[in-house]
């Protein structure tokens, strides 16, 4: 055997021989077990002996959360639920969690059709059988794929610009009707110490689905194909990169658009965000607060307002999938004073059930009013057929426009691309 | 190859009058020198300046030098902070860093001196073979590795901290070097006196080599401490956070308390500030083991 | 205990203790089991969580494998061909050939200057050498927080911008700016700051280690001090010791992940390949398949660049 070369054949085998392939083939045996079916630590047998649950929570900005989750779980008597409440990259955080054998068992997240393929998660059919009809359509659709739905809605949270109003009124500005509108707004209000509006630390990536749906696009069509294609969808991109180029954008800021505290500290006259944050900017600015959605394109075109939210699944593997199951059929069902607390004492959100959001008091007066409507009559809802990787890709369409100044129209196509690749993987 | 200390530069010769460039020159030196001593020790201005301010004083419109009321109860918010576990997170460095130190130590001492002092026919492969993992850049193993440790269900663990990361083939290869060229003559002495492989390694090669052990020590345990890819993919549940990931993700945070967060900072290089202090002398010599390898 | 490999010395435990004489060693016996006994465990973690990992990587990649880490359908090189066309995985590659570009040339010279700088100081040296190399305290996670909220923040209160409002500059959104690229300066400056002590050390001792004698006698043969001196008897002496900068450097700089995923995120025109890398496989795409197989086309680069660096410059030292 030449010895200068490294790993010749014959010494690994020695090798494997000699130091236990036994523990390579125990892990590989693990391996291969550990990824389908379920770990073999099932802590059933004994009547009477509580199963342990974790309950994965994205970190939430609203002081409080937290401990109303752990409220909420330690008020559930039929097993021990812990909850892990984590900051930072949650969606991350989540897949590794899946991926391996400590993940959770109940997990809040927005539902893709990987993870259906994949059987990451359990369909729900039968507990939602009965309180089918009081969710809003547009939120079953969000989690149902191939006709069986797959998580529960905890939380609706639509997403619009909030503004101050005295700021427009000194510059005599009224809430834009378009694009264009806005643009020219933004760009008025921006002095050397305010901004006109903060759209993110990225210069604005969360536009891209309002900015679409305003051009009459959509990310994916009823037919499984790519619907933000067309001439109109290009044009709105070159909209927000026109935003961006004005200088009229704030960044860098320490916190991102999901935080208020730009607008709150006065940095910005505008801020792209959600309704959650509207208790905080009522306490800093008080009545100083107006909402529009995103405007419209143009006299074609139609304003938008995004509707994403969170949603409650169950891990198909883990170990006492029942248990998981009548946990959040009890949280997420059944416990509406919970459910109604967890929406609306911190934090803004719309209850997914209607019955629920009809006799919310706090959302029906003021800027959440406002919000609310803007939402029933121009929201839109996340299509599950579009996968991570998908939207990975329309990322860096949005970021090549509004950064670099790209061409959307060639932009589109590479996006396209990987579109297209994704769903002919999905549904051949 | 210990080289003494010389107390100039590059030797100049004898009678070397400078002159008025060479004047000139020194004091070009002696600024530069300067400015980069105050550029180098910004950072821990600002660290320090941050870490006893108001949020306040750090978001004010015009610079504050340093906060009038110096907030020591920063201390105290930090650690009842219940989004950050930082009294979690220093525990778990610390014993990541303590425990992964020496197991690193003790198996590449050993592994090395095997490989430097007991004949075997198959030594020179095993040693390709481990110096071959030096060709594969550790970080890009990461994804695997993840899938291995997953599989072990070692995942959110101080196991699945520690243990992939004490076979480190870099400190075998020094140790290996390191004994090849230690004096033959103190482990025949004690061979004649009839001690084997173990006893001579533990009572005559280990006690001779403490300068090396001890230069190797703190630069493992430094890296140790300021670990990062590898503690982010394995620590998901936060109970098992090292002290960089949980000040990683707290950035991230939707919200961010930036004085609490240079308090963080300032405790996190607190061990390593004191390791420095200490040890300053064996870390330079660790640097320049691992750098030059003789 | 097989004995198939025939050597020039006979290794046959058995005779081990007659052959005592005929080795140079003292040989002791049961040879074979000590040094499984001191070599042993560490080959088998290096096995289990080097050798599996990489080998199981290499399975993987040649398999589709979404939102799971076993392999689903056989898909031959389409990973890797997927992946080499991939434009945000090449262009990946170009970021970290920008990154090298920079921070390589700029921590040699910088690192050699102030070794030189330190070296010639007369008095408090240690000092000096101290305030240099006691970055190396701080992690990269440490160094990105205060470059990214406190120094380099987009924001009126950002010690950049404030020292920019001093002159009457604009503030700049350091990390967002693409057009200059502003965000490349926090992040050279980020690793520098961490590393030059490293290196300042390693040149230091490398200037230790050059005999005087050299330098008198080329003063004898008229040589002048300052810079011929530097150019023609300290730079060639520092042959060893620059190689082993510039090769050490160059593999940190691959592996840069942390600055980068600290002070940037995931965004695609600052991405080195590790970041890259991460996010697709270990973020929310899971795409393991395409994962692995980037990561062991990176490894591939990396071991041939290092190759090359060491064959172009040789390694210039006895018994590696």
């Amino acid at each position: 055997m030449p010895a200068h070369v490294p790993n010749a054949g014959l010494s690994r085998r020695d090798l494997l021989k000699r130091t236990g392939s036994l523990a390579a083939l125990a892990a590989f045996a693990a391996a291969c077990g550990g990824n389908t079916g379920r770990p073999s630590s099932d802590s059933g047998g004994g009547g009477g002996a509580k199963v342990n649950l974790s309950q994965w929570y994205h970190q939430y900005g609203e002081t409080g959360t937290q401990q109303a989750a752990t409220k909420y779980a330690k008020a559930y008597t039929d097993a021990n639920v812990s909850v892990a409440w984590t900051p930072g990259d949650y969606a991350s955080k989540l897949s590794s969690g899946l991926l391996s054998t400590k993940g959770p068992d109940v997990f809040e997240s927005q539902l893709n059709i990987g993870m259906v393929k994949s059987n990451q998660v359990v369909a729900l059919d039968d507990i939602m059988a009965d309180v089918k009809d009081d969710f809003q359509p547009g939120d079953l659709a969000t989690n149902t794929v191939d006709g069986k739905i797959y998580g529960i809605r905890m939380i609706v949270d639509p997403q619009v610009i909030y503004y101050r109003k005295s700021l427009l009124d000194k510059a005599g500005i009224k809430p834009p009707e378009t694009i264009d509108d806005l643009i020219s707004a933004a760009k008025e209000l921006t002095t050397n110490k305010v901004k006109g509006i903060f759209v993110g630390n990225d210069g604005g990536n969360a536009l891209g689905g309002p900015a679409l749906w305003s051009s009459g696009g959509t990310y994916l069509t009823d037919d499984h194909k790519p619907g933000f294609t067309d001439g109109r969808a290009a044009q709105a991109f070159g909209k927000l990169h026109e935003l961006y180029a004005s200088k009229s954008v704030l960044l860098g800021s320490p916190t991102d658009w999901t935080d208020p505290s730009a607008i709150n500290q006065g940095l910005v006259a505008m801020q792209w965000i959600g309704m959650w944050a509207v208790p905080g900017m009522q306490k800093a600015l008080g009545n100083d607060l107006g909402v529009f959605a995103f405007p419209a394109l143009d006299a074609q075109g139609k304003p938008a307002v995004y509707s994403g939210g969170w949603t409650q699944f169950v891990s198909a593997k883990s170990p006492n999938v029942d248990a998981a199951k009548k946990f959040v059929k009890w949280l997420w069902i059944d416990k509406q004073d919970f459910q109604e607390d967890w929406s609306l004492n911190y934090g803004f959100h719309i209850p997914p059930r209607k019955s629920l959001a009809a006799k919310a008091a706090k959302l029906q007066s003021g800027v959440a009013a406002d919000t609310v409507k803007l939402t029933a009559d121009h929201g839109h809802t996340d299509n599950p057929a579009w996968t991570p990787k998908m939207g990975s890709a329309f990322t860096d369409l949005l970021t090549n426009v509004i950064k670099k100044g790209a061409d959307p129209a060639a932009e589109i196509t590479k996006a396209e691309k990987t579109v297209n690749a994704e769903l002919s993987r999905l549904f051949g | 190859m210990a080289v003494a200390e010389r107390t100039t530069g590059t030797p100049q010769p004898i009678g070397f009058n400078r002159g008025a460039m060479g004047r000139v020159g020194l004091v070009l030196r002696w600024i530069a020198l300067f400015i980069a001593v105050v550029l180098f020790l910004l950072p821990f201005y600002l660290i320090l300046r941050n870490a006893l301010s108001a949020e306040a004083d750090i978001t004010a419109p015009s610079w504050t030098l340093f906060p009038s009321h110096l907030q020591w109860s920063n201390i105290g918010e930090l650690f009842k902070d219940t989004q950050v576990p930082m009294a979690r997170a220093l525990y778990n460095s610390a014993v990541v860093g303590i425990l992964g130190t020496a197991g690193q130590l003790l198996l590449a001492s050993m592994a090395g001196y095997g490989l430097a002092r007991i004949p075997y026919r198959h030594a020179d492969k095993i040693f390709y073979a481990i110096v071959a993992t030096l060709m594969i850049p550790g970080a890009v193993t990461f994804i695997p590795s993840f899938i291995v440790v997953s599989s072990l269900g070692w995942v959110s663990s101080l196991r699945g901290l520690i243990i992939p990361t004490l076979f480190s083939g870099f400190a075998a290869f020094l140790f290996r070097q390191y004994f090849l060229g230690f004096p033959r003559e103190l482990e025949e002495a004690a061979r004649v006196d009839g001690a084997g492989y173990f006893g001579v390694f533990w009572r005559i090669v280990v006690p001779n080599s403490l300068p090396f052990f001890a230069a190797l020590a703190a630069i493992t345990f430094i890296g140790t401490w300021n670990s990062f890819l590898w503690p982010l993919v394995i620590g998901q549940d936060s109970s098992s956070w090292t002290v960089q990931v949980a000040m990683s993700t707290f950035v991230t945070a939707q919200t961010i308390n930036i004085h609490e967060l240079f308090m963080a900072v300032a405790v996190s290089i607190l061990p390593l500030i004191l390791i420095f202090a200490f040890l300053q002398r064996y870390l330079i010599q660790g640097v320049t083991q691992s750098g030059i390898k003789d | 205990m097989s004995a198939s490999v025939k050597t020039p010395w006979a290794t046959d435990p058995a005779t081990a203790g007659e052959r005592r004489g005929a080795r140079r060693r003292k040989g002791i016996a049961g040879n074979t089991l000590w040094f499984w006994v001191f070599v042993g465990p560490f080959v088998v973690g290096l096995l289990v969580f080097s050798y599996l990992p990489i080998i199981w990587s290499l399975v993987l990649s040649f398999f589709e494998a979404y939102n799971t880490a076993t392999p689903s359908k056989f898909v031959g090189l389409q990973n890797y061909i997927d992946m080499l066309t991939d434009h945000n995985f090449l262009s990946s590659l170009g970021t970290f050939t920008i990154f090298a570009v920079f921070i390589v040339p700029l921590t040699f010279v910088l690192s050699l200057a102030l070794a030189l700088l330190v070296n010639q100081v007369k008095i408090a040296r240690s000092f000096f050498r101290s305030v240099f190399f006691l970055p190396t305290a701080c992690s990269y996670v440490v160094a990105s927080l205060i470059w990214r909220l406190s120094i380099f923040n987009g924001v009126r209160f950002g010690l950049a911008n404030t020292v920019l409002d001093w002159f009457g500059i604009d503030g700049i959104a350091w990390l967002s700016t693409v057009d200059p690229p502003w965000y490349w300066l926090p992040i050279v400056t980020v690793r520098l700051w961490l590393q030059l002590g490293f290196y300042m050390i390693l040149f230091i001792a490398g200037l230790q280690r050059i005999s005087p004698t050299l330098y008198e006698a080329a003063y004898v043969d008229g040589a002048k001090p300052g810079w011929q001196v530097f150019r023609y008897i300290t730079l060639p002496q520092l042959r060893a010791t620059s190689v082993a900068v510039l090769i050490l450097n160059l593999i940190a700089a691959y592996q840069a992940f942390d600055e980068f995923y600290n002070l940037i995120g995931n965004v695609n025109y600052a991405r080195p390949p590790l970041v890259y890398l991460y996010g697709i496989s270990l973020g929310s795409i899971q795409d393991l398949g395409h994962g692995s197989a980037g990561a062991l086309i990176l490894a591939v680069i990396i071991m041939i660049v290092t190759l090359l660096q060491s064959r172009i410059f040789g390694f210039g030292k006895a018994g590696d």
